[in-house]
């Protein structure tokens, strides 16, 4: 099935593809989470998806953080000369993302510590520019990796920013994806009035996305006849998912959450291969030291390992 | 671009700071951290189970720790580790390329358990104090074996760097992890990590709200785990005794500036066991907070130095014998002396303008490419400092010789007028950068240099 085939190149297409939607899953829940519980902090509201977003951020962008090593392990596989390059074109301006994380992760455990008001403001206003700052530069390296004619102009010129036309539109569609995703996520922990609230942010979040793709769309039609027919069953997945929102806000204790976070789920999986369809293209061929890599079953082994013994941690904890 | 013999990568100058320099900087930070979570799991999983059986205060010590080691080492821990991917880009990206390439199925696997310790440790630290006995015990026991499995995983790639063993004669991946100094570096680190656990543990114990007899108890407890450090000696030994003949030369004398690390090293752990094992384990001494960070501070200093031997050790390659820390691969050099150093290099140079004539302009390509791995030209280990009271033929001979000069230097992997144009950008240089500057063409010194190269040939000085 297009894109994925018998080859090398798509076993770490299927994982890194499988990864980065759990990484896109938690960091959303970061990203939004971190500008929601700021929003109730400036309106001084005492909300409860709020303060439960405080309390659980810091956990999450850990497993986040965690979760994203293995997209980009696997991106190193695909891309590895077009990631490099973009890596080393960006220069220190890229490695600022690391130091940006380093400063939102204490914020977030000053916002969680703190009952002060102002205090919290200020550390969730820090945390969030920090995590809008990571996101920007990875919508950024998407993009520059992709623009090969660009790079030698760019390292001549010593540009550390790369101020592409798509760069915007690219972080407005993630920023809209990843508010749904964080009421997708928030929404199993809310009570039933509190789904409601969700909802507008949910369909408010697809919204901002299909503005941003309209930009997108407007600026390179090619991502349309490339991604096949994973862009329909993305199109058809958030239809649903919309309708599933629009019914937990009418019934909130209803079933609509179930089928909000399938139709989620199924319209992430198909937008995380859209994404990657403008630049299936440029997947390097597989060096020889790659194709001759031995230990994928102790990979298979401890990964089914590792289900199971985070499994059995989520039981005991709930238990 | 595509049809170069060698992939070239934009590269980026750290101004005064030479690259080793940027990625030693972020690396000692990285192991330090993630030694001190290996060694505190432990040590947690210890003071947990002697808590369950009775002694006192051991649970209370595992709570506040355990806050310790969430703040400190998962968040500036896991996130110098992405650190690390991305500054190693930056200095070599040909290096990481090549070990994802090779290892990425047991790095996959390191990834499944750094996962598993991050979730057990979360888990500990947000729920531990409501849990059951059984299930904090397994908990922490599923922490510490992850945090110990990961480190098991990156310390045979880490480990191939230096000594592929027989993975270089065709022996397969599982040769290259388990290489020669496999064992000798785990045993060492694990050793290390539960000395940083000790040490940070009895840091947190005076911290703690209780009396000082008990908190005396606790601590010597804590201490039991730098006992290791008595045998790091021997593990040591045992890690020089493996690795290439050449690179252990340089410890033992050959360069001063590694022997002297080295001494730094086995001084700074000398002192460190010598009060842990003798002050605190014998003579059952207490130790307050101040002599207890005082330790670890001297702790951070030996790995430090520890970290920079094992670099430079290395040294002339990134992997011992397929990729000089230039970037390139042995096999690459014949071509290059051909081609030259930088005909297929796509990239320009940013500042073009400086340099008055074409040869200058070459020679800057030249550096950057050959030299700016470990050199600067005005800065760390700076090129026109070293070079300054050379004569020009003694410069040309010892570029031209490179693996000569110096054996940890690799071999030059230009042709005879990238030579020149070196010589030419280091005098330019060393005179202070003047607007004009003679070109440099006489046949006769070209045809002198091309003779050197040919006599020293590609191969490298050391022992492959």
């Amino acid at each position: 099935m297009w894109p994925f085939s018998a080859s090398p190149s798509s076993v770490w297409l299927v994982l890194y593809l499988l990864t980065f939607a759990i990484h896109v899953v938690l960091i959303s829940y970061v990203l939004a989470g971190t500008g929601y519980a700021l929003v109730q902090a400036l309106r001084r509201k005492d909300d409860p998806i709020a303060d439960r977003a405080r309390d659980l951020l810091p956990f999450m962008l850990g497993l986040g953080i965690t979760a994203g090593v293995a997209p980009l392990l696997f991106l190193q596989l695909l891309y590895q000369r077009q990631f490099y390059t973009a890596n080393l074109l960006l220069g220190p301006r890229w490695g600022a993302v690391v130091p940006a994380l380093i400063v939102g992760f204490y914020a977030l455990y000053l916002a969680k510590a703190t009952e002060a008001v102002r205090w919290r403001r200020t550390t969730l206003a820090i945390a969030l520019v920090c995590f809008t700052f990571v996101a920007w530069s990875w919508s950024e390296i998407h993009l520059l990796m992709q623009d090969h004619p660009a790079w030698r102009e760019m390292y001549a010129a010593g540009d550390r920013f790369y101020a592409q036309s798509g760069v915007l539109p690219r972080l407005l569609l993630w920023l809209g994806a990843m508010a749904t995703l964080f009421a997708t996520v928030a929404s199993w922990w809310a009570a039933a009035p509190e789904r409601r609230r969700l909802a507008v942010i949910a369909i408010g979040g697809r919204i901002v996305s299909a503005i941003a793709v309209g930009l997108l769309v407007a600026g390179d039609a090619a991502v349309i006849s490339a991604a096949h027919g994973w862009l329909y069953l993305m199109f058809v997945a958030v239809a649903v998912e919309i309708v599933a929102w629009i019914w937990t806000a009418l019934r909130p204790d209803g079933a609509g959450l179930a089928l909000v976070t399938g139709a989620g789920t199924a319209a992430l999986l198909a937008a995380v291969v859209v994404r990657e369809a403008p630049r299936l293209a440029a997947i390097e061929a597989p060096r020889a030291a790659a194709l001759e890599a031995a230990g994928f079953p102790v990979f298979a082994v401890t990964a089914l390992l590792g289900v199971v013994l985070i499994a059995w941690i989520v039981r005991a904890i709930r238990s | 671009m595509d049809s170069s013999p060698v992939p070239y990568f934009p590269v980026n100058e750290f101004g005064p700071l030479m690259k080793g320099l940027v990625i030693g900087g972020v690396g000692i930070l990285h192991v330090f951290l993630a030694q001190f979570a290996i060694g505190g799991g432990i040590l947690l999983y210890y003071f947990e189970r002697i808590g369950q059986r009775g002694t006192p205060d051991a649970r209370t010590f595992v709570d506040s720790t355990f806050r310790v080691l969430v703040l400190v080492s998962f968040v500036v821990g896991a996130l110098t580790g992405v650190a690390m991917w991305f500054t190693t880009i930056q200095v070599g990206a040909r290096t990481i390329g090549l070990m994802v390439d090779e290892f990425h199925w047991l790095w996959a696997t390191e990834w499944v358990w750094f996962a598993i310790e991050i979730v057990s440790g979360y888990a500990f630290y947000r729920f531990g104090p409501q849990l059951d006995d059984r299930t904090r015990r397994r908990l922490l026991l599923i922490y510490a074996a992850a945090a110990w499995m990961s480190l098991f995983w990156i310390n045979g790639i880490l480990a191939w760097q230096l000594t592929p063993g027989a993975w270089l004669d065709g022996g397969g991946m599982w040769s290259g992890f388990f290489n020669p100094s496999f064992w000798p570096s785990l045993l060492f680190r694990t050793a290390v990590a539960t000395t940083l656990g000790a040490l940070v543990a009895c840091i947190v114990i005076n911290t703690m709200d209780m009396p000082r007899e008990r908190k005396a108890v606790l601590i010597r407890i804590a201490a039991r785990f730098a006992a290791p450090m008595a045998v790091m000696p021997l593990l040591a030994g045992w890690f020089v005794a493996v690795i290439p003949a050449d690179s252990r030369q340089w410890l033992m004398g050959g360069s001063m500036p590694m022997t002297m690390f080295v001494g730094v090293a086995a001084g700074a752990s000398t002192l460190i066991g010598a009060y842990v094992v003798v002050g605190l384990i014998f003579k059952r001494l207490y130790i307050n907070g101040a002599t207890a960070t005082l330790l670890l501070a001297l702790a951070f200093g030996a790995t430090a130095a520890g970290e920079f031997v094992r670099e430079g050790a290395r040294k002339p390659y990134t992997v011992r014998g397929v990729l000089y820390s230039t970037s390139i691969t042995p096999g690459e050099v014949a071509a290059l002396r051909k081609d030259g150093a930088t005909t297929h290099d796509p990239y320009p140079l940013r500042d073009a303008a400086r340099f008055p004539t074409p040869q200058l302009r070459r020679g800057a390509k030249t550096h950057r490419a050959l030299c700016d791995a470990c050199h600067t030209l005005h800065g760390a280990n700076a090129l026109v400092e070293l070079t300054r009271t050379w004569a020009d033929d003694q410069l040309r001979l010892n570029v031209a010789k490179l693996q000569r000069t110096k054996a940890f230097m690799p071999p030059f992997a230009g042709n005879a007028e990238d030579v020149e144009a070196i010589v030419q950008l280091l005098r330019w240089e060393a005179a202070g950068a003047p607007p004009r500057w003679p070109t440099s063409e006489d046949p006769a010194t070209l045809a002198q240099i091309t003779r050197w190269l040919d006599e020293v040939g590609t191969s490298p000085a050391g022992v492959p």
